[in-house]
């Protein structure tokens, strides 16, 4: 048995003793945490970044807008463009993640997720594809602008929480409640401001999401 | 405290990162004999040994599925293995509260596993 650059390498039963033990338990511990992990800190950094961009983008192209006619123009193309981009990246790297997690995994706890899995799938596409009526309807200010930055995302966080609850998975559904309390705060911003309030508001639960997911997979089970 | 009340099944490398794996799933759930194998690069021979004295011990059970020409076998730690997994380290705790934990000392031989 050695100590290599932080890691514990497995020897002959016979000189295995404790303290190599209990290094190794919180080696495979952690190790085994991280790979069963689909939304790992590294991806919720992202999407803090990724909320940081769009919503703060399309908070640069709305200022100062009187009337309010929401993300349009040459500025609210280039947002729409950083938005796909970055949306398709996350989405790309969201289904990886969960597959590598789940690959040969099996149980109680993955019927769960799934379920979990589908209905915020189809809440995502329904919250969004309700702006398809507003758009070809052509509602303006003060109706429509407020639902395009926080309405979705209010819907999909409390579709969120009360899956979750239903599953008993109470720190998804801390997260959710989280997302749900931005969007539903932003409303109070008005139709320009609200974009600046889900940046700032989303990023902070992003990232805060992702340091107690980086905690909860470093801390050791013999050594917390 | 001596390593004699550490749990001999569990306190041997393979076997402590094999029942440390399967509790970092949720409770209940099981993982294909291959993905066990592939995190812990392990050959098939040494995993199935090691698995083998486990389930005896009742601490896993294993389950064979077939679809088609393939047969599936999935591995679960049981409640009696995260039980005897919680004692374990417990044990390590306490033994290695007794131990100089800066490592100016090396451990008494006395808790060097036989």
């Amino acid at each position: 048995m050695s100590h290599t650059s932080g890691t514990v390498t497995a020897g002959h039963d016979g000189d295995f003793n404790p303290r190599q033990a209990a290094d190794l338990l919180d080696q495979a511990t952690v190790q085994a945490r991280r790979t069963f992990t689909p939304f790992t800190p590294a991806l919720l950094a992202f999407r803090a970044v990724l909320v940081l961009v769009v919503f703060g983008g399309c908070w640069l192209s709305v200022r100062g807008q009187r009337p309010y006619h929401g993300p349009t123009g040459a500025s609210g193309g280039i947002v729409l463009l950083i938005t796909v981009v970055l949306v398709t990246i996350n989405i790309g790297c969201t289904a990886a993640l969960i597959g590598r997690a789940g690959t040969g995994v099996s149980g109680p706890a993955q019927r769960k997720w799934r379920v979990w899995l589908g209905v915020m799938l189809v809440a995502w596409i329904a919250a969004y594809a309700a702006l398809a009526p507003g758009f070809h309807a052509e509602i303006t200010h003060p109706v429509w602008g407020l639902y395009p930055a926080s309405g979705p995302l209010l819907i999909i966080g409390l579709v969120g929480v009360v899956t979750a609850a239903a599953l008993r998975d109470w720190r998804i559904a801390g997260f959710c409640l989280a997302f749900a309390a931005v969007a539903a705060a932003a409303g109070f911003g008005g139709p320009a401001d609200e974009w600046l309030i889900m940046a700032i508001g989303l990023c902070a639960v992003m990232l805060g999401a992702a340091g107690l997911t980086a905690w909860a997979q470093r801390r050791g089970v013999v050594r917390p | 405290m001596t390593t004699e009340e550490l749990d001999p099944l569990i306190h041997a490398p393979t076997r402590l990162k094999i029942v440390a794996t399967l509790a970092a799933l949720p409770d209940g759930d099981a993982l294909s004999f291959t993905r066990l194998q592939d995190m812990l690069e392990l050959t098939p021979g040494n995993l199935i040994i090691q698995l083998r004295k486990l389930e005896e011990a009742g601490y896993l059970s294993s389950k064979k599925t077939r679809t088609g020409p393939t047969q599936k076998t999935t591995v679960t730690l049981t409640p009696q293995g995260r039980t005897a997994l919680a004692a374990y380290t417990k044990a390590l705790r306490n033994l290695l509260s007794g131990l100089n934990l800066d490592g100016e000392a090396e451990p008494d031989t006395d808790y060097v596993a036989s």
